[in-house]
């Protein structure tokens, strides 16, 4: 309808300006945009996923039980390099079989083998006992495998927030309504 | 006054655009020009939608009446006249209408598709990633994340090269056909630049003949209190002449040669 005497633009997009509506083509551009800003978003954090080789380069401290090195509310920056042996008095981010948050802990025991394999025990430095209580039943010692990361550097309470937010289910869809909001009028 | 234009020695059927039962197609060009898409003020990521929609909108019949009558029948644009860019929008707007309903020329979207093309590549790049990363738990996933990331940031470069080089501040590449058939059609190319804050605005015309693959151009640099009233509504009478007499000016030296 809008273009029925051009041949030269042969290509996809072009038709596309002669979709059945034009409100579909620029629904189209409207969803790419937005692609485009959550894209941005995952693709720089996959890429710390793959820089740092860890399957959560960054996360927030939630409980007291390291204090006084990490306080609730603090940012860890995480690595999982293989190389790096892992060895007494280091922090350790690991995940237990069968909980979904990692924990923030120091290594307190290992024992290794002669091929590199390795186990070992943890503690809170604010806990009054290492963590076997935590560990699952009949579980006595952490491996390489259940290792999230090693923290490299931390932010102190920039985490409030997230924690925040999960607390306060209300406050994360307050702030998720007015950021929206706030597109849609600037659009405008 | 637009029955009274067509009553003046016209084809009745020109008055396809002025008439109360016009073609559809010129009921929503009209309603266009009302809706303004503001430029986002993503500072971070390259933009992706930098300009607004132009529509060739075409009467049915070719047009046989002298003078143009267009601007009666379209609703005035009116924007907050102290936000920048909603201001350079209209103006741009504007220019293009002018030269896709005035002189008839038709719209070529070829670096508006460019544009989508890579933007389309990279979500498709994020896409993969994501979907890879859901079926294989990340440390099997690591290369093909590894991949995916790469090129997504190779796409971004690319849309970065692209806008800063090949697009310009170009929001318009209108062709006009060559009534013989014979030669490739001619380009006008319209660009603007309005900087923040400033009340300067320039409008750049370009024409590529498409014969001799010259290229010409004409710009004006003018204040946009000229154009714009109190209430901040586009008063076309002052603007579309400045327009005309800059293609009129291309026009001309075209036609001497």
């Amino acid at each position: 309808m809008c273009r029925k005497g051009l041949r030269q633009n042969n290509n996809f997009f072009s038709s596309c300006h002669v979709w059945s509506t034009l409100y579909t083509c620029k629904l189209y551009y409207q969803v790419l945009n937005f692609g485009m800003i959550v894209s941005s978003a995952l693709m720089i954090w996959k890429g710390l996923m793959v820089i740092t080789g860890s399957e959560s380069p960054i996360v927030v401290v939630l409980s007291g039980s390291m204090e006084p090195a990490f306080h609730r509310g603090d940012l860890l920056f995480l690595t999982n390099r293989v190389e790096d042996p892992i060895r007494v008095g280091e922090i350790v981010v690991f995940r237990i079989e069968g909980r979904e948050i990692p924990i923030v802990h120091r290594v307190l025991k290992i024992h290794e083998k002669q091929n590199g394999h390795i186990k070992f025990l943890t503690k809170g430095d604010n806990n009054a006992v290492d963590d076997r209580g935590l560990y699952k039943q009949g579980q006595h010692w952490l491996e390489k495998k259940d290792v999230v990361g090693r923290a490299r550097g931390f932010v102190p309470y920039i985490g409030i927030v997230t924690i925040l937010m999960n607390d306060y289910p209300k406050f994360k869809y307050a702030v998720l309504f007015l950021l929206g909001l706030f597109v849609l009028v600037h659009r405008e | 006054m637009a029955a009274a234009a067509v009553q003046g020695g016209r084809s009745g059927g020109s008055g396809g655009c002025s008439g109360a039962g016009g073609a559809s197609n010129c009921g929503t060009g009209s309603g266009r020009s009302g809706l303004l898409d503001k430029r986002q003020a993503l500072t971070i990521l390259p933009r992706l939608d930098s300009s607004s929609w132009a529509q060739a909108v075409l009467p049915p019949q070719p047009p046989k009446y002298l003078g143009w009558q267009w601007k009666i029948d379209d609703k005035p644009v009116k924007i907050d006249k102290w936000d920048g860019s909603a201001v350079k929008n209209s103006l741009d707007d504007s220019a293009k209408k002018v030269l896709l309903e005035k002189y008839k020329y038709v719209e070529n979207f070829g670096l508006i598709d460019g544009r989508l093309t890579i933007c389309t590549i990279s979500c498709f790049f994020a896409i993969v990633a994501l979907i890879w990363d859901y079926m294989h738990p990340f440390p099997e996933s690591k290369p093909v994340l590894a991949l995916c990331v790469i090129s997504y940031f190779v796409m971004m470069g690319i849309l970065t090269i692209y806008t800063s080089y090949k697009e310009k501040s170009i929001f318009l590449v209108a062709h006009r056909k060559d009534p013989t058939g014979m030669d490739p059609d001619d380009i006008w190319q319209l660009s603007s630049s309005l900087k923040r804050f400033d009340d300067k605005y320039t409008l750049k015309l370009t024409f590529i003949s498409g014969r001799t693959k010259q290229q010409r151009e004409a710009e004006f640099t003018k204040s946009i209190a000229k154009f714009f009233d109190h209430s901040g509504t586009l008063v076309m009478d002052a603007y579309e002449p400045e327009i005309s007499r800059l293609h009129d000016s291309l026009a001309i030296e075209r036609k001497i040669k």
